[in-house]
């Protein structure tokens, strides 16, 4: 059962690795946050599954602009 | 509205491709601009759009390349342990104000532009000609921009234009001091071109395009902002110098009187390192 709860937690985390083996290397950038937004999106979407996982990578996303400070930033 | 709903759930990208098309539509039919050069004003309006953003990414940049040196010393110490490393960095950057050029946010507001075209080129190439009256060619030498790239020699050319316009722009916009990641870098877009070759040529004008904008920005940029001078700031990660006994500082005025002091003839002699390429024939 718990093996099937987490399936849309990987289905998330292969969308992760479809973009960085495609527009990650195309339009690289180097994050200004540790760990980076993809892999902070990992770890996310391994601890606390699609939905939360997912808003939390959305929210670093958006806090990833020129005008933040970036840092270090783990999941909690 | 039930239908619209379906289109979204089926696509979310489907709405940004009917803007996409409604703004080339616009250009052709309205302004009268032939399709090429529709993507190439399209282009031009979206990084428009991101100047703001990216005025501020090359100020940081700008930033970034002033604590280089730091930096590099920085990454020498924590050369085995990454995670260490990117800590440190980070701490660097907080205590001396640098914002990093890079965050994902700018780049990856062109990710959604960018697939709304590629859906919208797409569908171009399978409609009928009458849907979209016109020439299809760009410069006399790409017949057609809904065509595979590689279905003509025009085709060839962009694709050279594009490797270059892309060397040329992540050298302008690689914040980046690793020189490993600056070497992908560079190798990346000879890589891409093998899946680019698939793509519609149009795409590849629109990468091409924005490419150079890059490159133009980065130009008139470095003019118009020369780089600032050296920090004087010192972190807690360089000890001040001792300035106790004047313990051998070479920055310190020697007085006029005084000959210059000799080299300790009991240390061992001064290694030179030279660089590999000037010692082969």
């Amino acid at each position: 059962m718990n093996v099937v709860l987490r399936v849309p937690a990987y289905l998330g985390i292969g969308l992760v690795w479809v973009y960085r083996a495609t527009f990650g290397a195309l339009f690289p950038t180097t994050c200004k946050y540790h760990p980076s937004c993809s892999e902070y999106a990992v770890q996310a979407l391994k601890a606390h599954g699609l939905l939360r996982g997912g808003v939390m990578a959305g929210w670093r996303l958006l806090r990833c602009n020129p005008w933040s400070e970036g840092g270090y930033d783990p999941v909690r | 509205m039930s239908h619209l709903a379906l289109i979204v759930a089926s696509n979310p990208l489907t709405p940004l491709e009917h803007a996409a098309r409604h703004v080339l539509n616009w250009l052709h039919f309205t302004i009268g601009l032939p399709w090429a050069w529709s993507i190439v004003a399209l282009t031009v309006i979206v990084r428009i759009l991101l100047v703001p953003l990216t005025v501020r990414q090359i100020h940081s940049m700008q930033n970034l390349q002033r604590f280089a040196p730091q930096m590099k010393e920085i990454q020498k110490k924590y050369k085995a342990d990454k995670q260490r490393q990117n800590q440190e960095l980070m701490k660097f950057y907080k205590e001396n104000h640098i914002n990093p050029a890079a965050s994902c946010l700018p780049m990856l507001a062109q990710l959604p532009v960018f697939l709304a075209l590629y859906y919208s080129l797409r569908h171009f190439s399978h409609e009928p000609a009458s849907k979209h009256p016109g020439s299809l060619s760009f410069l006399h030498f790409v017949p057609s921009i809904a065509a595979h790239t590689t279905t003509h020699w025009g085709g060839y050319v962009l694709l050279a234009v594009y490797v270059l316009s892309q060397l040329a722009s992540s050298y302008y916009m690689s914040a980046s001091v690793d020189k490993a990641q600056r070497t992908l870098l560079m190798v990346m877009p000879v890589v891409f071109v093998f899946f680019i070759a698939r793509f519609p040529a149009g795409l590849v004008l629109y990468w091409v395009t924005t490419n150079l904008w890059t490159v133009g920005q980065g130009l008139i940029t470095r003019r118009l902002m020369p780089r600032p001078a050296a920090p004087e700031k010192r972190t807690s990660r360089t000890p001040p110098r001792d300035e106790g006994d004047g313990g051998g500082n070479g920055a310190t005025p020697e007085p006029s009187g005084r000959p210059p002091a000799q080299p300790a003839r009991n240390q061992p002699p001064r290694r030179v390192r030279r660089k590999k390429k000037a010692g082969r024939r």
